[in-house]
């Protein structure tokens, strides 16, 4: 494990918009099968964070690896072949179209024509939603999104990535619009799939939620990382002082 | 949140009419089923009077659906995709005096009509270029396309009407009769059935969707919503074309101001189909429902010989029935 390059790592990563300097020498890095929380309050940079590591933005000095290769996201999908998926407080869905259509958007199964092989896709959604992930009232492929609550919206997001074979599963507020069921099921559902391999970038202000299943806290003030700290070398209350008073 | 499908009962009480309702299309489909009925049942029992189910109505109606049948399909893709073209009409005057002044001049009008759809779809690709590189509402560029091509036609051609002599090929090709269909009618069904596949059988409908549904997610997944915007609009323009070839070789001449209002009929026949304003929602069926519906609705009128201005008000009432219903479905998450 000492010696196993991380899954991804960030190295003195600094981002500025203008005169706005967002993130300054931010390192830390997420393992394999490893729940991060990436902590902080409003401003701290948490989103600039992942829009970087999700490929929105680009670096204004520092680097990434991804499996100890130094590597630079140019766009979305650098991220998404280095298996990295963002799941965003909006997720990214779109309400007119059925979930299996979700699912596979922008990266359908087709014939040679283009032509949609939609009984094969239906049949993988099927199996995802059933298998995968467990939210209830989910019982049919051919729902529309927009008749989903929050956190079914949220769960159809996971099967996605958990379908695409991601490793990295980056979760910006993903409980702020769930209902207390929800939430637990989410949280639930991210220690499942960290058995099952998949790491997780917790990205939120709530505490309490992150405390739940994170192995690990990284906690970010004014665009720099303050604290890097195990699970076990810690208590919500130490947290707490660090998001509140760094 | 999660019981989203109680407050559904509310409003219906049968369960195949809820089914039906729900469906993309569907309450236009009973619509159009409902007034059909009726027609027939009205030409069966007055068939002196009311002679919907002649052989002269019928070609009538079969002659005229096809053009407005072209354009909005061409309107429809766009406005899921989330934009407008209201220059579709202008268009479709332009491309059709540009063909036929070229056969006039002694084209073919083999190579003519091409050459009038290129036309189309290069105003389309115009329209697109300019709304999306500066970020405008299609609405307003569009707009100018209206007016700025219904003068390039007074421009190029004056305000005369301009003859068109095709070759005989040519008019049986779009303007003739094959096993007793209008020649035009199986154009427009050959064109429902492929806008069918290519929007709902194919990748890049779902992109078109995606794209008016939810531009934010359509990039974030990694669609280039850009690239199919652009060829939505060069598609409006091109089947605004092909609308003015019918149009065209239907009626043997071309009068510079007869593509006006015709961009708003278009529109119009998208909105009564179920398509939504704001884009991501619609079907090609019900497109075709909208057009059939409102050519149904202006052949009674006139066999009824209602004056002109009927149709009209009817026409506006039925739109604007469609949106609050289409809005109603939207906001309760249905369809």
């Amino acid at each position: 494990m000492m010696f196993a390059p991380h899954l991804l790592e960030l190295h003195n990563i600094s981002k500025t918009f203008g005169t706005l300097t967002a993130l300054r020498d931010l390192s830390f890095h997420i393992g394999p099968s490893e729940v991060v929380g990436l902590l902080g309050d409003n401003g701290a940079g948490k989103s600039t964070t992942v829009n970087l590591i999700s490929g929105i933005h680009k670096p204004t000095s520092g680097h990434l690896s991804v499996d100890g290769r130094e590597t630079l996201f140019t766009c979305r999908s650098d991220s998404a072949d280095a298996g990295i998926e963002t799941i965003y407080q909006n997720t990214a869905l779109v309400d007119s179209l059925s979930i299996t259509r979700n699912i596979f958007m922008g990266r359908e199964r087709t014939n040679a024509f283009g032509f949609l092989k939609q009984a094969e896709m239906r049949d993988i959604a099927m199996e995802v939603l059933e298998k995968a992930v467990h939210i209830s009232g989910i019982d049919s492929p051919d729902k529309l999104v927009g008749d989903l609550s929050g956190g079914q919206k949220q769960a159809v997001a996971i099967a996605r990535a958990v379908f695409f074979k991601r490793r990295v599963l980056l979760l910006d507020e993903p409980t702020s619009a769930l209902s207390v069921r929800e939430t637990e099921a989410l949280l639930a559902q991210v220690l499942k799939l960290k058995a099952e391999g998949v790491s997780s970038v917790l990205v939120t202000h709530n505490l309490y939620h992150a405390y739940q299943v994170c192995d690990r806290f990284v906690i970010m003030s004014h665009g720099t990382k303050v604290f890097d700290v195990n699970k076990a070398d810690t208590s919500i209350s130490q947290l707490t002082e660090y998001v509140v008073l760094t | 949140m999660t019981d989203v499908a109680v407050p559904k009962s509310r409003t219906k009480k049968q369960s195949l009419l809820k089914h039906i309702m729900t469906m993309p299309a569907g309450a236009i489909l009973l619509v159009f089923a409902a007034l059909q009925i009726a027609c027939i049942a009205g030409a069966l029992a007055f068939p002196d009077d009311f002679r919907y189910l002649s052989p002269q109505n019928l070609t009538i109606l079969m002659k005229a659906i096809p053009v407005l049948g072209c354009l909005a399909l061409g309107a429809g893709i766009l406005m899921i995709a989330g934009e407008f073209d209201l220059s579709i009409g202008s268009v479709y005057t332009l491309t059709a005096v540009l063909m036929a002044s070229l056969v006039d001049g002694g084209l073919s009008a083999f190579i003519a009509a091409p050459l009038g759809i290129l036309l189309g779809v290069m105003i389309g690709l115009l329209n697109g270029t300019i709304t999306l590189r500066f970020g405008l509402p299609s609405f307003i560029v569009t707009l100018g396309g209206l007016l700025f091509w219904r003068g390039a036609v007074l421009l190029y051609n004056g305000a005369i009407q301009v003859r068109f002599d095709p070759e005989p090929a040519f008019s049986s090709l779009f303007a003739g009769t094959l096993f007793g269909i209008n020649a035009a009618f199986i154009w427009i069904i050959l064109f429902v059935v492929s806008f069918y596949l290519l929007l709902h059988r194919h990748k890049f409908g779902n992109h078109v969707f995606a794209t008016g549904g939810n531009p934010a997610a359509a990039t974030a997944i990694g669609i280039n919503t850009y690239r199919v915007k652009l060829i939505a609009f060069a598609i409006a323009g091109g089947m605004a074309a092909v609308a003015g070839i019918i149009a065209t070789a239907r009626v043997g001449s071309v009068q510079p101001g007869q593509g006006a209002g015709l961009e708003l009929q278009a529109i119009a026949a998208c909105v009564i189909g179920g398509l939504s304003l704001r884009g991501g929602r619609g079907s090609i069926i019900g497109i075709f429902l909208g057009v059939m519906l409102i050519h149904t609705i202006t052949d009674v009128l006139l066999l009824l010989r209602a004056p002109g201005f009927y149709l009209d008000m009817f026409i506006a009432t039925l739109i604007v029935i469609a949106a609050a219903f289409n809005h109603l479905i939207e906001r309760r998450g249905a369809v």
